[in-house]
């Protein structure tokens, strides 16, 4: 189960995740980012409540950094210590964005 | 040595043999066997009434200087001093079978092979039709004993007996009711009737055999199709061995013909008997023959199912309809209506089979019945492309084996979760064995048999001193091995790293070790944690 929370103002929009980001609910994912990314220039992605990441939720990370590189920044926040060891052995904490 | 093609000598005893005639005996005996070293000795111990130790060290000597030696048609009374010296471990006891007769007695079973009657109180004989019952008989005390050693309560016979031309096995049934009877004169208690059956019937197959100790019902079924498979028209018939063939194999215990008349209630206690047919296989073997029970072999004459249970085919089908929901763990009637289709296609094979090989007296019955059975399973060959289907994983069962497609990867953490709850594990370990569980599962459901669809085994074992939890994932798909794959390189930036290529990776770093083999046709990829 992963529930994601949209919040967006002027060119910045904020997605908070909670729950598990895994094969399942991945896709879900993708399409609120391909939603809310076109127009905006800071995508901020909340994870303080999301307790579990698989290569699957990886990826979409991946994706939209990509997307935001072209058009303005991206930053992860409140990453937990165990998402953070993932980011850590997959070399995303050098990719992302990551403001604790 | 003894020679298999020299004769036996056989000597009778009779008497008592003790210290006042032991030397004599032995002298006697010595007499005899002096001509013939090589030869077979049999000592036939019908009239012999007792035997001291002096005796038993007479027999000793011979059994050293004949290794091949019976003794045969021992009484009860000296075959106890036999088994509490050890003779019978080191020397070959036949005993003589006590004569029992049935005249007048009450029949509280009958069976396809033979009946039981209850002889007094508390016990009951189970006799045979077939002339050559000893190895039957033999068989089923066999496997019985290993039933009740591996954890099923039933009931062993504890001796054999001649009845008239044929023998017979005694059991102690202490105020026994099948649930045949149950059910046909107490209504009320089918709710209780189901669950007690449900449960006996997972504790069964919750039972993991020992290799080569039962036969496998797999096997005996593809033999029973391979006879009628040319009856069908249109390559059918090989569609069907082609699913068969693809049920996954299991070491787990079946009952193979576990219907009402063979769980009994015993005091309180519910026992299953008629463990004849008892094997290794998949679950749905037994529910073939629970269908074939229930409503298959009274398809055509519902009638035949009151005559044989006891109860209406009203009862019968709705004892079918929630038993096998109540296994299933579903209130889902599409998922009853899925796993029905499956086991009806099975049964109705073997129903067709069975009433080639035994035709109703009546030939336009025999006809039309078999007519039916073969109507309805071409109907459901047209329909269905496997016979597998999910099962809900046994208490306590170590082994989940589920259709490989992403769908069930909730199902396949929820298992390894559980099995996870305990252990003494961290809610980090749990997570980086949570995501090797799926980067591995979602590999095999992708790749494995796409686009078919296929079955994983999902195996958590669990070791101790350092705690280790192994997981062990099988699929019969196309070989790949996928620890060949290089890594990806993460020292990349994003614009250059690449999207996909990261599960297995991942996976590697989140467990201590991880192997792969081909094996027999299967992939297998285990993964060990220290937590």
């Amino acid at each position: 189960m992963l529930t994601i929370n949209k919040s967006s103002e002027n060119n910045k929009a904020v997605l908070s995740l909670a729950g598990r980001l895994d094969t399942v609910t991945a896709p879900d994912f993708d399409k609120t980012v391909r939603e809310v990314i076109p127009g905006i220039t800071e995508l901020e992605l909340d994870l303080k409540k999301l307790e579990y990441i698989s290569s699957a939720g990886l990826r979409v990370l991946l994706t939209a950094q990509k997307i935001m590189n072209t058009q303005g920044t991206m930053s992860v926040c409140n990453v937990n210590e165990t998402v953070m060891e993932i980011f850590d052995v997959t070399g995303f904490s050098d990719i992302l964005t990551i403001k604790n | 040595m003894s020679d298999k093609n020299i004769s036996p000598i056989t000597i009778a005893l009779s008497g008592r043999i003790d210290s006042g005639n032991a030397a004599e005996t032995e002298k006697e005996i010595n007499k005899q066997l002096s001509s013939s070293v090589n030869a077979p000795v049999i000592l036939d111990a019908s009239n012999l009434l007792y035997i001291s130790s002096a005796g038993l060290r007479v027999i000793l000597r011979i059994k050293k200087a004949h290794s091949d030696l019976t003794i045969t048609d021992v009484s009860s009374e000296v075959y106890e001093i036999l088994e509490m010296t050890g003779f019978t471990e080191i020397i070959k006891v036949e005993k003589a079978y006590r004569t029992v007769s049935v005249e007048g007695c009450e029949v509280i079973g009958e069976g396809f092979n033979g009946k039981v009657y209850r002889i007094d109180k508390d016990n009951v004989v189970k006799t045979y039709k077939n002339a050559d019952a000893l190895s039957e008989i033999q068989h089923e005390r066999k496997v019985a004993k290993l039933a009740l050693i591996l954890g099923v309560p039933t009931a062993i016979s504890y001796d054999v007996v001649r009845v008239g031309e044929s023998y017979g096995s005694v059991f102690e049934l202490l105020n026994s009711r099948s649930f045949s009877k149950i059910l046909a004169g107490e209504p009320e208690k089918f709710d209780w009737c189901v669950s007690e059956y449900v449960k006996m019937l997972k504790k069964i197959h919750s039972i993991v055999v020992p290799k080569g100790e039962l036969p496998s019902i797999k096997e005996k079924t593809l033999r029973s199709v391979m006879r009628m498979k040319d009856s069908l028209p249109d390559g059918l018939g090989d569609k069907l061995v082609k699913m068969i063939e693809d049920i996954p194999e299991s070491d787990h215990m079946v009952h193979g013909d576990f219907h009402t008349k063979n769980i009994v209630l015993a005091g309180d206690e519910v026992l299953v008997i008629d463990m004849d047919t008892i094997s290794v296989g998949h679950p749905i073997f037994d529910f073939i023959h629970m269908y074939d029970a229930y409503v298959g072999f009274s398809e055509y004459d519902p009638g035949i199912v009151l005559d044989f249970q006891g109860y209406s085919s009203e009862i019968s089908r709705k004892f079918w309809h929630s038993t096998l929901m109540s296994y299933l763990g579903t209130e889902d009637e599409k998922r009853f209506e899925d796993v029905d289709k499956k086991v009806r296609c099975l049964a109705y094979a073997g129903l067709i089979d069975w009433g080639i090989r035994h035709p109703d007296p009546d030939p336009q019955k025999a006809r039309a019945t078999i007519d039916l059975w073969k109507t309805r399973l071409i109907e459901i060959l047209g329909e269905i492309n496997t016979l597998n289907f999910d099962l809900p994983a046994a208490d306590g069962a170590n082994e989940l084996q589920i259709d490989a497609i992403t769908e069930n990867l909730e199902k396949v953490i929820d298992f390894v979760n559980k099995r996870l709850e305990a252990v003494d594990c961290s809610p980090k370990n749990i997570m980086q064995l949570d995501i090797a569980v799926e980067e591995i599962f979602v590999n095999i459901a992708n790749y494995a048999y796409s686009p078919e669809i296929g079955t994983a085994t999902v195996k958590v074992e669990v070791s101790d001193a350092p705690v280790t939890v192994t997981v062990t994932f099988t699929d019969n798909g196309v070989p790949y091995d996928p620890l060949k794959k290089a890594d990806p390189d993460v020292s990349l930036s994003a614009e250059k790293r690449e999207i996909g290529g990261l599960g297995i990776f991942l996976t590697k770093k989140v467990i201590d070790d991880i192997s792969y083999e081909y094996k027999n046709g299967s992939n297998i990829l285990t993964i060990k944690k220290t937590v």
